[in-house]
């Protein structure tokens, strides 16, 4: 999924990032790091940037969700200030994380670049920039995914055999749970027993499925790395994008939208009422 | 096959309210159908998606989730999370290929024995129309 990120693009992240790093970390866009991604020996890997590192080493390809390292230094470092570099993806993450206090807002600075227009093509990514856009101009947002229409148009029957070609194909490698950054449960209900039954796959009833999109349904920013994870290639996420539109039709709630937008499915109907009677 | 279908209805009631009434409508000596497999759970709050699922996936052909109408709740506004997770998880099962129909959410107060008769039997009636779910998924 490479969008050719200019060079001039990575200039100014660097620049911005070895700023952020010359400041005092009390100041206010003061850090003791940046989380970003570090191409070293051919590879590419998250890394938390320090005063000192070598900046011709930070790079933004491929997309890989740094949300989720900067929650676990924020948990595992009370004290720790960070910046990290984000796309629109990663900062959608970041607000539904931070809502559900697996981030603390008050010790990151977002250092925003824009996805390329192939990229959110590609993603069919309808906001391919974050709020805080420090780098880059918004692009062309991508397109709703085409197979969701198609998937609506299908009948009951057509649905499940569609679903269950591609579920049958799931390996249970809990790959889409682990890349994802809003799955941060301490128990994860696909660990359970009582309701995963472990040794066997997906069919004939998909609990794993079934129970990781209705987890979704409240939290998924659509960054589409659960698909990239998957080794099965399941289109897992026009099932997530269903979801997300019916939360936005029912509940009026956009996963990564808004930060003080509660999670409408923990508050009651005084905080967030049902747009619709819901056939009730 | 010879042998009617005979629906498996897994019927979550709360405590407060649909248990009480559930409770009525027997000791009244109500007629009802001997389809529904009731499970008392505190609140219908409590009925999460993981345990609609696994009634499904351990064989019912229905599951019927019931509580306190909504503002007689007697944790205040637990219903409230059920209100909103139900349509949610009916429109999940239709997106998968599962009928959205099999799974119902109904407020029957402690008071509505008679309603939780007719609220059951019209179930019972429809999932009996539907057929067995193994037809549509565990084939």
């Amino acid at each position: 999924m490479s969008g050719n990120a200019s060079e001039g693009t990575l200039e100014e992240i660097r620049k911005l990032v070895a700023e952020r790093l010359a400041l005092p970390v009390q100041a206010g866009m003061g850090v003791d790091g940046v989380v970003a991604l570090r191409a070293l020996n051919g590879n590419v890997a998250p890394h938390v940037f320090q005063k000192g590192d070598d900046l011709s080493e930070l790079v933004i390809e491929p997309k890989y969700p740094l949300m989720t390292l900067v929650s676990k230094l924020h948990k595992r470092f009370p004290q720790i200030r960070l910046g990290v570099v984000a796309r629109g993806c990663d900062e959608r993450a970041y607000i539904e994380m931070a809502k559900r206090n697996q981030i603390d807002p008050a010790r990151l600075t977002i250092i925003g670049f824009a996805c390329t227009a192939e990229e959110a093509q590609a993603c069919h990514c309808l906001e391919p920039y974050p709020k805080q856009l420090l780098v880059g101009a918004p692009p062309a947002p991508g397109q709703v995914n085409p197979l969701v229409a198609e998937y609506d148009a299908m009948t009951l029957v057509e649905r499940r055999a569609f679903w269950r070609k591609q579920f049958e194909k799931c390996i249970k490698c809990y790959g889409c749970r682990n890349i994802c950054p809003e799955c941060f449960c301490e128990a994860c209900a696909m660990e359970d027993k009582a309701w995963v039954e472990p040794g066997l796959l997906a069919p004939p009833f998909p609990m794993f499925h079934l129970i990781r999109a209705m987890h979704m349904a409240s939290r998924c920013v659509a960054c589409r790395e659960c698909e990239a994870a998957c080794p099965a290639h399941i289109p897992l996420t026009v099932l997530y994008d269903l979801l997300r539109r019916d939360m936005e039709s029912l509940l009026g709630y956009l996963p990564g939208a808004d930060m003080d937008a509660k999670p409408p499915l923990s508050v009651t109907l005084e905080e967030t009422p049902l747009r619709t009677e819901a056939g009730h | 096959m010879g042998v009617e279908f005979e629906p498996r209805i897994i019927a979550f009631m709360c405590n407060w309210c649909t248990y009480a009434a559930a409770d009525t409508a027997g000791v009244s000596r109500m007629q009802q159908s001997l389809n529904v497999l009731p499970i008392r759970v505190m609140c219908s709050g409590r009925v999460s998606p993981e345990m609609v699922l696994r009634a499904f996936r351990a064989g019912a052909d229905g599951v019927l989730v019931m509580g306190c109408h909504i503002g007689d709740c007697h944790y205040s506004n637990g219903n409230h999370r059920t209100i909103k997770r139900m349509p949610l998880l009916r429109n999940l099962l239709g997106y998968t290929g599962i009928n959205p129909e099999r799974l119902e959410l109904q407020w029957v107060s402690g008071a509505e024995a008679p309603r939780f008769v007719e609220v059951t039997e019209a179930f019972i009636a429809k999932i009996r129309q539907l057929g067995p779910l193994s037809q549509e998924v565990m084939e």
